[in-house]
C-alpha cells in the first residue's frame, strides 16, 4: 500500500492524475441536486452547507465507518487498554514534539512571530530537558502547545475552504485542507531525512502512531456524538467546519465570528413567554 | 514574557472596568456569577459518585428548565422550518429537543474523574439583550477546554443560556445544521424530523435504563 520511495509515490500520483477524467465522471454522478432557484431560503441553506458531493461523501463516510468499526477503532481501543495513561501521554508528547518543525514553519508563514518563538523554545526545551519530547517540560514552564498546519496557513493567506470533502480514512476535509495535507506530507524535514537514509519504516510507523494517538483521543467524543445524533454525518460536517474556523482564528475574537442565535421564527412573543413559564 | 502578560492582564482589567463600570440595573442577574453557579451545578451532577443515571437525568431536567432557554434555542435550531411548522409541531419539537439535551448531557462526562476546574475569563456584551461569557475548563495535564456561554436577559433581568460554544463549535449551530439535514432527507417535512426524534429518544431511554440495571 505504501510506496517504497518518493519516486514510486510520484509515479502513483502520476497515474492518479491520469485517471482524473474518470474520477471527474464519478464526481458528477455523485452530485447532489441543487434546490430550485425560486426558493431563496433553500438556496441560502444549500450554499451554507456547501456539500455538492454529499451523496459520494456519504458513501465514503459509510466506508470509513466500516473501516473504523472493524480496524481503526479496535486498534485505538486496544492501544487505550494496553498502554497505561502515563505511557500514552509520553507517546503523545513525543509525537507532538516531532511536529515542531512544521508548526514552527506555519507559525512563521502566518506571521505569528510570538507563536513561532513559543514553538521554537518548546522544541528546544522538550527535545533536551524533556528527553526528545518524552516529557512536556515546556508546558509546565508556561509555554503551552499549539497546533498549526498548512491548511490553516492557506486560510490565513485568504484561500477559501471550498466544498466539503470526505476523504477515505482521513475523514472530513475540503480542497484547501487536502492541499495542506499533501504539502506537509512532502515538506516534513524529518520524513525527508528518513526517506533519504532509507528508513521509510520509521516514517510510516510515525504516521500510524499519530493516527492511533488521534483516534484514541477521540474515542469517547465520537461515541457520544454518534450515540446522540440523528444524522452523524451532518453533525460531524458542522462540527468539523466550525472547529477548523476556530483553529484558523487561533481563538482570537472567537465570540464575534459565531453568528448569534436569534429569533428566526414568527411565533408571537406572548406564546413564547407562556412556554417558558410552563417549562419552569 | 511575564511582564508582557501582566501588562495585557492589566489592560484587559482596565477595559473591563470601563465597560462594566456602569451601575447595573437593580435586580439584574450578574452574568459571571450566573455562569460560575451553573457550571458548578452541572459539574457536580456529572461527576458525583454513586448517582444513578435516573438521578442525573432528573437533576439535569430541572437545571435545563431553570437556566436554559429551550424555546428560544428550539426556534433557532429549526430556523426557517419553525415558520413552516404547526403550533403542535413546534410544541412537540421543544419537548423532544429538551429531552435530547437532557439525555445527552446527563451521560456526558459521567465517567470523568472529577478533576475539572472551571474559571470565567471574560464577560462581554452581545447585542442588546445578550451577554457572552468566556470560560476555561482545566483538566489535569491536558489542554484546557475553551467555552463560551451565550446568555440572554429576559424582561425581569434574569439570565438564561441560549448557546454553548465548545472549542469554537456552537452547539445550537451544530443542531441546526444536523436537523436541517434530517428534514431535507425527509423531503423537507418537519414531521420527518419529529419521528426521527421520537425514535432517537426511545433508543436513548432504552440505553439509559439498561445501563442503570447494569449498575
Amino acid at each position: 500500500m505504501f510506496p517504497a520511495s518518493r519516486s514510486a509515490f510520484t509515479r502513483i500520483a502520476g497515474s492518479i492524475f491520469g485517471l482524473a477524467p474518470i474520477l471527474a465522471l464519478a464526481l458528477v454522478a455523485g452530485c447532489a441536486t441543487p434546490p430550485p432557484a425560486d426558493d431563496p431560503e433553500a438556496v441560502a441553506e444549500w450554499e451554507q452547507i456547501n456539500d455538492p458531493l454529499e451523496p459520494l461523501n456519504r458513501d465514503i463516510f459509510e466506508f470509513n465507518r466500516f473501516a473504523d468499526t472493524y480496524a481503526i477503532k479496535p486498534a485505538a481501543q486496544g492501544y487505550h487498554d494496553v498502554v497505561p495513561k502515563f505511557g500514552r501521554e509520553r507517546i503523545h508528547n513525543f509525537l507532538t514534539n516531532l511536529n515542531s518543525p512544521l508548526i514552527f514553519a506555519n507559525d512563521l508563514l502566518q506571521g505569528e512571530g510570538d507563536r513561532a518563538v513559543q514553538t521554537f523554545f518548546r522544541a528546544m526545551i522538550n527535545t533536551s530537558f524533556g528527553l526528545l519530547g518524552y516529557a512536556d517540560v515546556a508546558a509546565e514552564a508556561g509555554i503551552p502547545a499549539h497546533e498549526e498546519d498548512f491548511g490553516q496557513t492557506l486560510a490565513v493567506w485568504g484561500v477559501g475552504e471550498g466544498p466539503y470533502l470526505m476523504l477515505p480514512i482521513f475523514g472530513p476535509s475540503n480542497p484547501r485542507d487536502v492541499t495542506g495535507l499533501l504539502v506537509e506530507w512532502f515538506a516534513d524535514p524529518l520524513d525527508i531525512y528518513l526517506n533519504n537514509v532509507h528508513r521509510e519504516w520509521i516514517v510510516y510507523t510515525r504516521g500510524a502512531m499519530s493516527g492511533l494517538d488521534k483516534r484514541e483521543g477521540l474515542l469517547d467524543s465520537l461515541d457520544e456524538i454518534e450515540r446522540t445524533s440523528l444524522d452523524y454525518y451532518a453533525s460531524l460536517r458542522s462540527l468539523y467546519r466550525q472547529h477548523r474556523a476556530s483553529e484558523i482564528r487561533n481563538g482570537h475574537d472567537g465570540g464575534s465570528k459565531v453568528p448569534a442565535p436569534s429569533l428566526t421564527g414568527s411565533a408571537e412573543p406572548a406564546h413564547i413567554d407562556e412556554l417558558s413559564q410552563q417549562a419552569q | 514574557m511575564i511582564s508582557r502578560r501582566f501588562f495585557f492582564a492589566a489592560a484587559a482589567g482596565l477595559l473591563l472596568s470601563l465597560s462594566f463600570g456602569r451601575p447595573a440595573v437593580a435586580g439584574d442577574q450578574d452574568p459571571r456569577a450566573f455562569v460560575v453557579h451553573l457550571a458548578d451545578k452541572a459539574m457536580e451532577i456529572m461527576t458525583v459518585k454513586g448517582a444513578t443515571d435516573q438521578d442525573r437525568v432528573t437533576k439535569f431536567r430541572i437545571l435545563f428548565a431553570n437556566d436554559v432557554d429551550i424555546p428560544e434555542i428550539s426556534k433557532f435550531v429549526l430556523g426557517r422550518y419553525w415558520r413552516l411548522s404547526s403550533p403542535e409541531q413546534q410544541q412537540e419539537f421543544i419537548r423532544s429537543f429538551e429531552e435530547i439535551l437532557v439525555l445527552t448531557w446527563s451521560a456526558r462526562f459521567k465517567d470523568y474523574g472529577g478533576d475539572l476546574r472551571h474559571t470565567v475569563t471574560n464577560v462581554s456584551p452581545d447585542g442588546d439583550l445578550g451577554v457572552m461569557v468566556d470560560s476555561l475548563v482545566d483538566r489535569q495535564r491536558q489542554q484546557p477546554i475553551a467555552l463560551q456561554w451565550r446568555l440572554r436577559r429576559d424582561g425581569g433581568g434574569g439570565l438564561r443560556v441560549t448557546d454553548l460554544v465548545v472549542e469554537g463549535s456552537s452547539m445550537a449551530i451544530t443542531y441546526r445544521s444536523e436537523y436541517a439535514a434530517v428534514i431535507q432527507a425527509n423531503g423537507g417535512k418537519v414531521e420527518g424530523l419529529l419521528s426521527a426524534l421520537r425514535a432517537k429518544l426511545a433508543e436513548l431511554q432504552a440505553g439509559g435504563s439498561s445501563s442503570t440495571k447494569a449498575d
